[in-house]
C-alpha cells in the first residue's frame, strides 16, 4: 500500500489531506456546515448537539480534508486545544443572528489564538458568519467588527456569510481555505 | 496462575513474549505517536496493543498521563481501518476507568453505532463505558433501537452493556424492559439469554415480576437460560421459604429431564441445596446425579461427587442409594474424582465398610495433592466422632499419614484430629499420644511439637504408665531447637509434679536442664526444679499445673503500672484481671472444616472483650478510680430490637462497685436526645452512687451513659433486679439536616429489668487438674446440699443451666455426659470477686422425676461457699 500512496502521490493523482478544526459556540451550526459537504449518501438528516467531537472527511477541488468537529457546548470547550497541535486550518463558525452571544465567541475565539500551540503558527483561519438568512442577523462586515477580527493581523483569514442548511457561501468559503492550505503546503515543499 | 507462569516460560525460550518486559513510560511516551498525521494503521495499531497489554497486567497509570493517551488514541477516529478501529474500542474501554472527559468519544461511538455493521457492537459497548449519567437521557433512544436491533451482536452488545450500566443505577435500566421483554423471546439463543440476564437484574427486587418471570413457560432456546431460570427460581423458593410442593420447585424438577446436562446439573444443584427439602424431594436430584457418575466425561463426574459429597454431610441417607457408582470412582484415573469419591463414601458408609474403604484411599493417598489429602483427614475425624469404636483403623492410618511427606497444613490437620479424637474418646487416647510421640521424634514443624508437648504434659501423667513418655519427651531436650526444648521442660514438670514416684527422676532430668544453652529452657528448668523440690502439692499445683491464669495483656498492663510508681509494697498478682476463659470449647464441632477456620478469629475477640472495656472505662474520668475491673457480663439488650431507642447493657463487676454500662443508639431520625442517663431503682442492700450521662446522642451514633452503683456490705447479699428507666430530653429535629430545635422536652422510657445474678461476680478459670485443687483448698468453707431439678429432663440440659447460673469454668470436659449415662459428675472452677478460689463439685443423677444434684462447694471465703450454694436454689 505504501508503494501505491506513495506513487499516486508522485502522479498527482491522489489528493492531499490537511486537518481542520471546526470549532464555534454551541448551536452555530457547525455539525451542519459539515454535513453539507458530505457525499449525499451519508449525509444525515437530524442533527443532534455533538458530544466531544466527531471525525468526518470531505473533499474540495484539489484536497481531502478530514475535519474535527468539536462540540460547541460550555463543558466540552476547554476539550478544543487538545486537537490543536495537528490541525492545519480552522474554520470558525458564528451564529450571525445572535448578538447577544457573540461577545462569548469573541474571547473563545481570542483564547484560541493565543494558546500557545497556535500563537505563533501562520495557520489559516475561515469564518462562517452562519445564519443569514434569519431575519435579524447581522452582516458579515458588522459580524467581523463585533469579533475584533480587524485586530487579528498575524493570520490570514477570511470572513464569509453563510446558510449551512441550503450550502449558501459555504464553497466560496472552502475555496478561500483550499488555497491558503495549498500555499502553506506548497511554501512547506520548498 | 501455575500453568499460567509455565506458558510464559515456555513462550520466552521460544523466541520470548515480544511484550515482556514492556516499559510503562516507554509505551506512554510511544503512544504520543498517535497523534501523528498521516497515520500508519499498522503502527499505531501496535503502540495500542502495548498499551492494553501494560494496562492488563496491572500497571497503574496515572490519569494525566492516562489522559494524554487517551487524546491521542481519539485521533485515530480518522482513520476507517478495521483493524485499528477494534483496538481503539477496546483501548477507550480500558481507559475509561482512569482517563479524565473519555466523554469527548461519544458522539463518534454514537456514529460508529449506526454506522457499519462489524463496528456496531463494540461501539455500543464502548460507548456504555464511557457515558455517565448526565449523557444517559441522550444515548437512551439508540440504545432501545440496539436492543431491538436485526443483528444478534448488536442486540446482544446493547443488552449486555445495560446490565453493566445498571450496575451503577438501578434507575436507569428500568427503561429498557420493554426492548428486553420483546427480545426476550428472540430467535438467536445469545440475545434470548442476555435479555433476560438484564431482566433479572432489573426486577430482582420485585417478587410478583419474578414469580411471573420464571413461570412463564415457555420454551427457551439457550441452555443457559434454563440454567439462569433455574437459579431464579431456586432464590425465590429460598426466598419465600416454600418447599417443595410450590409450582416452581416442579419447574425445577421438569428440568432434571432436559437435553442439555447442563441444565440437568444445574437442576440437581438447585434442587439438592434448598435448605427445607425431603428425602423424597431429593431422590431425583440424587438419581440424575448417579447417572453423571458414570458419565464418560471427566467434567460431570467431578460435579456429581462434588455435589453428592455436599449432600453428604445433611442427607447421608440420600446418597447411600449412590454408594455402588461412587465405590467405581475410586479407581477414577482422576484423582480429585476419587478423593470426593471416597469421602463421600466416608460419610455415606456404615461401620463395616470403613477399613474397606481406608484400605483403598491408603492406595493412592501418595498420588492427590495436600488439599485433597485435607479433605480426607477432615472425612475421617467426622468418621472418628461417628464410630468411637473403629478408632484403631483410622488412628493407625493417621499415624501412617503423619509418617508420610506433606506440608505443614496437612501436618496440621492431621495432628488436630488426633488430638480431637483423644479428647473424645478415651479409649483412644493411649494410641493416639503413642502415634503423637512418634510423631515428635522427627517433626521438622515448632509449632506442632510444641503443641503435642502440651498435650503430652496434660493428659500423659493421668495414663496408667506415665515413665513411657519421658523417654519420648526427654529425647527432645537434647536433639530440638530451643522452643521446642523449653515446651519439653514443662512437659517434664508436669509429671514430676502429678506423678509422686517419678519426681525424683524428673527433678534429675530437670537438673540437667539447667545446663542448656538457652535462657529460657535454663530459666524454667531452674523454675521447676526449685518448686518441686519444695515437695508441696499446693505448690505444684499452682505454679507447674495450673499455668498463669490472669490475661496476658492485663498483666503487662499492670506491670508497667507497677514500674511507673515505685512503692514499698510488692506486686500483687490479685490485682491482675483474670483472663476470660474463650468459650470455643463449648461450641457443638459437627463440620470439622468449618469451625477449625473460624475458632481462632473467636478466641481472640474473647480474650480481648474485657480488655476493651477496662480502657473504655478508664477514659471515663468518675470510674476511673475504681481499680481493675474484675469481670464484664456479655452485652445484654433491654430494649426490643426494633424499637425507638435500642439499648445494650453491659455489667462490669469491681471488687466493690458494679458498672452499668448502657450503649444507646437512637434510632429516630428526627429526634436528638440529650443528657440520657439510665434512672435504676436499687435492689435491696444495693445503693446507686452515680450515674454519668451521655450529652446527646444523634441520630444512629451510639452514645454510652454509665450508673455506678455499690454492693452491699453484707458479703453474702450479691443477687438483684433492678428496675431500669431511660431519662432524657428529646429535642425534635430536621431528619434531613439534623438542625434540632432550640427547646425540648423531658421524656423517658422504660426498660427491661437489669438482673445481678451470681454469674457477674465469678470469673471463668479453668483448673487442669480439678483433683489436686481441690484438695488443695481443702475442706474448711466446704458446703453441700441436696437439690432435685424437676424440670431438667436430661442432664445436658441441667449441665447447661448450672453453668449458666454459677458462671463457672467446667474442667476436665466434665461439660460433656458420655451417651447413655444416668449419673454424672460435674467439676467447675473460678474466682470469685475479691480474688478467692472457688470450686463445685456437681453430682448427677436421672431419675424418673428429673434430675437429682448433690451440689458441693469449696472455697478460701466461707462467705463465698455460701453465695454459690444459694445460686442454683
Amino acid at each position: 500500500m505504501g508503494f501505491f500512496d506513495s506513487l499516486a502521490q508522485w502522479l498527482g493523482v491522489r489528493k492531499k489531506e490537511v486537518n481542520v478544526m471546526v470549532l464555534g459556540l454551541d448551536n452555530s451550526g457547525k455539525t451542519t456546515v459539515i454535513n453539507h459537504f458530505k457525499p449525499p449518501e451519508t449525509k444525515n438528516h437530524d442533527i443532534v448537539p455533538t458530544v466531544g467531537f466527531n471525525v468526518e472527511k470531505f473533499k474540495s477541488k484539489s484536497l481531502a480534508f478530514t475535519a474535527f468537529d468539536m462540540s460547541g457546548q460550555g463543558r466540552y470547550r476547554n476539550l478544543w486545544e487538545q486537537y490543536y497541535k495537528e490541525c492545519d486550518g480552522i474554520i470558525f463558525v458564528i451564529d450571525s443572528s445572535d448578538k447577544l452571544r457573540m461577545v462569548v465567541a469573541k474571547d473563545e475565539l481570542d483564547l484560541l489564538l493565543q494558546h500557545s500551540e497556535l500563537k505563533n503558527r501562520r495557520i489559516p483561519v475561515l469564518f462562517f458568519a452562519n445564519k443569514m438568512d434569519v431575519r435579524d442577523a447581522v452582516t458579515s462586515v458588522k459580524c467581523s467588527h463585533l469579533m475584533g477580527l480587524e485586530n487579528l493581523s498575524d493570520k490570514p483569514w477570511h470572513i464569509c456569510a453563510s446558510n449551512a442548511l441550503t450550502g449558501e457561501g459555504l464553497h466560496e468559503g472552502v475555496d478561500w481555505l483550499t488555497d491558503q492550505l495549498k500555499e502553506v503546503l506548497e511554501r512547506k515543499k520548498k | 496462575m501455575l500453568s499460567l507462569k509455565r506458558d510464559k516460560k515456555e513462550e520466552e525460550e521460544g523466541g520470548g513474549n515480544p511484550f515482556y518486559n514492556l516499559e510503562k513510560s516507554a509505551v506512554l511516551q510511544e503512544a504520543r505517536t498517535l497523534n501523528d498525521t498521516p497515520i500508519d494503521p499498522r503502527k499505531c495499531g501496535h503502540i495500542l496493543t502495548k498499551l492494553l497489554y501494560i494496562i492488563n497486567q496491572g500497571e497503574n497509570i496515572g490519569q494525566n498521563e492516562a489522559t494524554k493517551a487517551f487524546f491521542a488514541m481519539t485521533k485515530l477516529f480518522q482513520s476507517n481501518d478495521p483493524i485499528l478501529r477494534r483496538l481503539v474500542y477496546l483501548g477507550i474501554k480500558e481507559m475509561s476507568k482512569i482517563a479524565q472527559d473519555v466523554i469527548i468519544v461519544t458522539s463518534c461511538l454514537m456514529k460508529d453505532m449506526k454506522g457499519k455493521e462489524e463496528f456496531r457492537g463494540p461501539a455500543i459497548r464502548a460507548l456504555c463505558s464511557v457515558t455517565d449519567s448526565t449523557m444517559l437521557q441522550s444515548i437512551q433512544r439508540y440504545m432501545d433501537e440496539a436492543i431491538m436491533d436485526k443483528g444478534p451482536a448488536v442486540a446482544s452488545a446493547a443488552l449486555v452493556s445495560a446490565l453493566h450500566l445498571g450496575k451503577g443505577s438501578h434507575e436507569v435500566v428500568k427503561r429498557w424492559v420493554d426492548a428486553a421483554n420483546a427480545v426476550a423471546t428472540s430467535e438467536n439463543p445469545m440475545v434470548e439469554f442476555h435479555a433476560l440476564c438484564l431482566l433479572y437484574h432489573v426486577l430482582k427486587n420485585d417478587k410478583i415480576a419474578l414469580f411471573k418471570l420464571v413461570s412463564k413457560s415457555r420454551k427457551f432456546r439457550s441452555p443457559y437460560s434454563y440454567c439462569l431460570q433455574i437459579r431464579i427460581a431456586a432464590k425465590l423458593i429460598e426466598r419465600e421459604d416454600a418447599g417443595s410442593n410450590s409450582e416452581l420447585f416442579d419447574f425445577i424438577e421438569s428440568c432434571l429431564r432436559h437435553k442439555s446436562e447442563m441444565v440437568i446439573y444445574e437442576a440437581a444443584q438447585a434442587i439438592v441445596q434448598l435448605k427445607n427439602t425431603t428425602a423424597k424431594d431429593l431422590a431425583p436430584a440424587v438419581s440424575v446425579l448417579q447417572l453423571f457418575c458414570s458419565s464418560p466425561k471427566p467434567t460431570l463426574r467431578f460435579a456429581a461427587v462434588r455435589t453428592l459429597n455436599k449432600v453428604a454431610i445433611k442427607h447421608p441417607a440420600a446418597v447411600t442409594a449412590c454408594n455402588l457408582d461412587l465405590e467405581n470412582l475410586i479407581t477414577d484415573v482422576n484423582r480429585s474424582i476419587a478423593t470426593l469419591a471416597i469421602t463421600t463414601l466416608l460419610k455415606t458408609g456404615n461401620e463395616s465398610s470403613v477399613d474397606r474403604l481406608m484400605k483403598q484411599i491408603s492406595s493412592f493417598m501418595s498420588e492427590i495433592s495436600d488439599e485433597f489429602k485435607i479433605v480426607v483427614v477432615q472425612g475421617i475425624r467426622s468418621l472418628c466422632s461417628k464410630f468411637p469404636r473403629k478408632h484403631n483403623v483410622l488412628m493407625t492410618f493417621l499415624a501412617q499419614m503423619l509418617r508420610d511427606e506433606g506440608g505443614f497444613d496437612y501436618k496440621k490437620e492431621i495432628v488436630e484430629c488426633i488430638i480431637s479424637t483423644i479428647e473424645e474418646n478415651p479409649e483412644a487416647k493411649e494410641a493416639g499420644l503413642a502415634h503423637l510421640c512418634e510423631f515428635i521424634e522427627d517433626c521438622e514443624h515448632t509449632v506442632l511439637a510444641t503443641k503435642i508437648l502440651h498435650l503430652l504434659g496434660r493428659e500423659g501423667p493421668r495414663t496408667p504408665t506415665p515413665s513411657k513418655y519421658i523417654r519420648f519427651i526427654y529425647n527432645r531436650v537434647i536433639l530440638e531447637n530451643a522452643a521446642v526444648r523449653a515446651a519439653a521442660v514443662s512437659a517434664i514438670a508436669k509429671f514430676g509434679a502429678h506423678c509422686e514416684d517419678l519426681m525424683e527422676s524428673c527433678i534429675v532430668l530437670l537438673e540437667r536442664c539447667q545446663l542448656d544453652s538457652d535462657d529460657e529452657v535454663r530459666d524454667r528448668a531452674t523454675f521447676y526444679v526449685n518448686v518441686l523440690k519444695q515437695n508441696q502439692k499446693p505448690l505444684s499445683s499452682a505454679y507447674i499445673l495450673n499455668g498463669l491464669q490472669v490475661s496476658v495483656v492485663g498483666l503487662e498492663r499492670a506491670l508497667h503500672q507497677y514500674t511507673l510508681e515505685p512503692t514499698e509494697t510488692e506486686f500483687d498478682m490479685k490485682s491482675v484481671p483474670l483472663a476470660t476463659q474463650p468459650l470455643a470449647e463449648q461450641k457443638v464441632r459437627d463440620v470439622p472444616g468449618e469451625s477449625a477456620s473460624v475458632k481462632p478469629s473467636q478466641d481472640k475477640v474473647a480474650a480481648s472483650r474485657q480488655d476493651v472495656y477496662q480502657e473504655q472505662l478508664a477514659q471515663v474520668p468518675e470510674l476511673a478510680n475504681l481499680g481493675t475491673l474484675f469481670k464484664s457480663s456479655r452485652p445484654l439488650e433491654v430494649t426490643e430490637s426494633e424499637t425507638e431507642y435500642y439499648i445494650q447493657c453491659v455489667k462490669h463487676t469491681f471488687s466493690n462497685y458494679i458498672v452499668f454500662q448502657f450503649d444507646c443508639t437512637n434510632t429516630l431520625n428526627d429526634q436528638l436526645l440529650e443528657n440520657v442517663t439510665v434512672d435504676m431503682e436499687p435492689a435491696e442492700g444495693f445503693e446507686v452512687s452515680k450515674s454519668i450521662p451521655c450529652v446527646n446522642l444523634p441520630y444512629n451514633k451510639p452514645g454510652s451513659t454509665y450508673t455506678l452503683v455499690r454492693l452491699p456490705s453484707e458479703p453474702t447479699q450479691v443477687t438483684g433486679t433492678f428496675a431500669c428507666t431511660l431519662k432524657f430530653l428529646v429535642k425534635d429535629c430536621d431528619p434531613q439536616t439534623g438542625e434540632p430545635d432550640d427547646e425540648g422536652y423531658d421524656d423517658e422510657y422504660v426498660l427491661e429489668d437489669v438482673e445481678v445474678t451470681v454469674a457477674d461476680h465469678v470469673q471463668r478459670v479453668m483448673k487442669p487438674n480439678f483433683a489436686a485443687s481441690w484438695e488443695e483448698v481443702g475442706p474448711e468453707n466446704e458446703l453441700e446440699d441436696t437439690y432435685s431439678l424437676s424440670t431438667m429432663n436430661t442432664l445436658e440440659e441441667a449441665i447447661k443451666n448450672i453453668i449458666q447460673y454459677i458462671g463457672l469454668q467446667p474442667c476436665e470436659r466434665s461439660d460433656k455426659v458420655p451417651e447413655g449415662k444416668s449419673s454424672h459428675t460435674l467439676y467447675l472452677a473460678g474466682v470469685f470477686r475479691g480474688g478467692h478460689d472457688a470450686l463445685v463439685r456437681a453430682k448427677l443423677a436421672l431419675d424418673s422425676s428429673g434430675v437429682t444434684m448433690q451440689l458441693t462447694v469449696r472455697s478460701t471465703d466461707p462467705n463465698v461457699s455460701e453465695v454459690l450454694a444459694t445460686a442454683v436454689a
